[in-house]
């Protein structure tokens, strides 16, 4: 039974291999769209003790340098370190050479990560030059930059150019992607900017993931009649308002994915039964021979899962590649990307997608040719 | 006198179509007796085919009786007529309705996969069918890449292999050239002679008609024993 239906699937390769190419295509957009909706919950859902406070306007509006020392007074507050963004040119314009770059205070950045990873005696060189910078280790990796070596960045938003010297190289097994950042001393952009006072985002690190709610309401509350009113967030949920600029980007992504998954069942259903309405005097034949409806079911069932699974394989096995490359490319952009991943979850939705797929569009014809008169069929013959 | 292996007994078939009601056979009565080779003739629309449907029971009669071999199958339901037609029927079409993407050997031995049979045991039956038609040496072949006569005999080997009670024949040499219809009769007549298969056929050619040795003639929905041959 099952090698009819095998050389049935050959019986016109084309059009096997089209179908089973638009199961592939589609569970391919299915992971790539689960692999990003999975990095962003998991950024979004995993708990947290760092805040970001930033202009409640844009993330391109400053704040005063004076908000530093009101924020460190507030209860359950650990420790506030400013961040500004750099955002110069190493090398080249090229994707591949961006990396975050930001300029920070030595004193206190670490007191917001502590869990970055790095020897101390790095730690008092760096904080004691000023024109000195702290790398993570797949940053220096990648570049092969050594203690002492220098590098040259060319500003694009500040009007001033950077020569830095390494000193530090940290790590974060726990969050690979943090490892391809630098951050330099902020009093030597600030000097070479005329000292203007002015602070992109500040950190703090709280005492208990419980207090975070009522930190970010007592931060936004204290600066609301001020000339700069912030906005304070967790740092996961401000890695994804990036994301979130482009609209409801879950529901979105979501969306597509039902459609695209909905349109491709009505497709194969379509070419399953066109190809089972074709063979339909010879279901009346092997009816004849003495087979019963279970086994032309099984027949028509096979092939049409047979499709349907071995699209979802191959789907699965381009999306593995295509979703690590996409990965690599886009965590210098988004870190938060930089976890993008099929999961065993996602795959298994996709393998699903494709076993459903199989069902339904292998169901209607198994059902027509289960009731198929044998005199009806042979009918057609004639 | 032992009883007939088929006896039918007023049998009628009425086709509906719309709110139109066709009738195409009458109280039919027959007897066809265990090793019989019998020819059914007549013009188009006159029900033969019909008629030889529900011997094999693919359709089923609007009322009366067919027995086979003791068993009334009018009375079977489609689960129970299936594995019914594999035990008893070997079919044998106009066009002979080969699975093209199966070999000569593998569509003689697909009824075989209904049946428990070693895969050896299978392929001992089918090799022994192709050889008894004459087709040894094709037996990898796909249908495209026979001629017409030797597709029907694969069609005939296919309906031998499961050792059926016996043969129905669609038309068998419509399709053929004089040559190739000969070759396909006079296999019929030596599985009649040789294996006593008892077999009935429809046809349109009064020579293949003289083959067998009762000829009945279909007209109107009637019956009619038109003479008895002798091969």
């Amino acid at each position: 039974m099952f090698q009819l239906s095998l050389k049935n699937l050959l019986r016109n390769k084309r059009r096997t291999f089209l179908t089973g190419a638009s199961v592939s295509l589609t569970l391919i957009l299915v992971c790539l769209l689960g692999a990003v909706l999975t990095a962003m919950e998991s950024a979004e859902g995993s708990a947290d003790n760092r805040i970001v406070v930033r202009s409640a306007i844009s993330l391109t509006f400053s704040l005063p340098e004076s908000y530093w020392q009101r924020l460190q007074q507030m209860d359950h507050v650990l420790a506030v370190t400013p961040l500004n963004w750099f955002g110069g040119i190493y090398k080249d314009e090229r994707p591949e050479n961006f990396f975050a770059q930001f300029s920070c205070d030595p004193q206190t950045l670490l007191d917001v990560w502590p869990e970055y990873q790095i020897p101390q005696d790095q730690v008092a060189t760096w904080r004691q030059e000023r024109n000195s910078f702290i790398c993570g280790q797949a940053l220096a990796d990648k570049y092969g930059w050594k203690i002492g070596d220098q590098i040259f960045i060319k500003g694009s938003i500040y009007p001033v150019d950077l020569t830095l010297t390494l000193r530090g190289i940290y790590t974060e097994p726990n969050a690979p992607s943090a490892e391809k950042s630098i951050y330099f001393h902020r009093k030597y952009l600030e000097e070479a900017l005329g000292n203007p006072g002015q602070v992109g985002t500040f950190f703090l690190r709280i005492d208990s993931p419980d207090n975070v709610g009522t930190v970010v309401q007592h931060a936004e509350a204290m600066f609301e009649n001020s000339e700069a009113q912030v906005r304070a967030e967790t740092e996961k949920a401000f890695s994804l308002s990036f994301l979130e600029m482009l609209g409801n980007i879950r529901m979105f992504l979501g969306a597509i994915g039902a459609a695209i998954v909905v349109s491709l069942l009505f497709i194969t259903a379509n070419t399953m039964a066109m190809a089972a309405r074709e063979r339909t005097s010879e279901v009346a034949v092997l009816k004849t021979l003495g087979f019963r409806q279970g086994h032309v079911v099984r027949l028509v069932m096979f092939e049409s899962l047979a499709v349907g699974l071995g699209g979802a394989l191959v789907g699965l096995g381009l999306a593995y590649v295509l979703v690590r490359g996409a990965a690599r490319g886009m965590e210098n952009v988004f870190p938060i990307f930089g976890t993008l991943a099929v999961t065993p979850p996602v795959a298994l939705l996709a393998l699903g997608l494709g076993i459903l797929i199989g069902l339904v569009s292998g169901g209607f014809p198994a059902w027509q040719a289960a009731r198929l008169s044998i005199v009806d069929g042979l009918r057609k013959l004639a | 006198m032992s009883d007939p292996l088929i006896q039918l007994r007023g049998v009628t078939k009425v086709y509906r179509r719309d709110q139109f009601e066709i009738p195409v056979l009458e109280g039919i009565d027959l007897d066809i007796a265990e090793g019989e080779f019998v020819a059914l003739m007549g013009p188009s629309g006159s029900g033969k085919s019909t008629l030889l449907n529900l011997m094999a029971g693919v359709d089923s009669p609007t009322s009366g009786r067919i027995v086979v071999a003791g068993s009334d199958i009018a009375q079977l339901g489609e689960g129970e007529l299936a594995p019914w037609r594999h035990r008893n029927v070997g079919f044998i079409f106009q066009f002979y309705n080969l699975i093209p993407v199966l070999t000569a050997r593998e569509n003689v031995e697909l009824p075989l996969k209904l049946a428990s049979l070693s895969r050896q045991d299978r392929r001992l039956k089918v090799e022994t069918a192709l050889e008894l038609v004459g087709l040894a040496d094709r037996m990898d072949h796909y249908p495209k890449q026979l001629s017409g006569g030797q597709k029907q005999r694969v069609a005939i080997a296919r309906a031998l292999v499961t050792a059926p009670t016996f043969l129905l024949a669609d038309e068998p040499t419509g399709d053929l050239d004089a040559a190739s219809a000969s070759d396909v009769l006079d296999l019929l007549g030596q599985l009649n002679q040789e294996f006593q298969k008892t077999t009935v056929m429809v046809t349109h050619d009064p020579r293949a008609a003289e083959r067998a040795r009762v000829l009945y003639h279909l007209e109107k929905g009637q019956l009619q024993r038109e003479h008895t041959g002798a091969v």
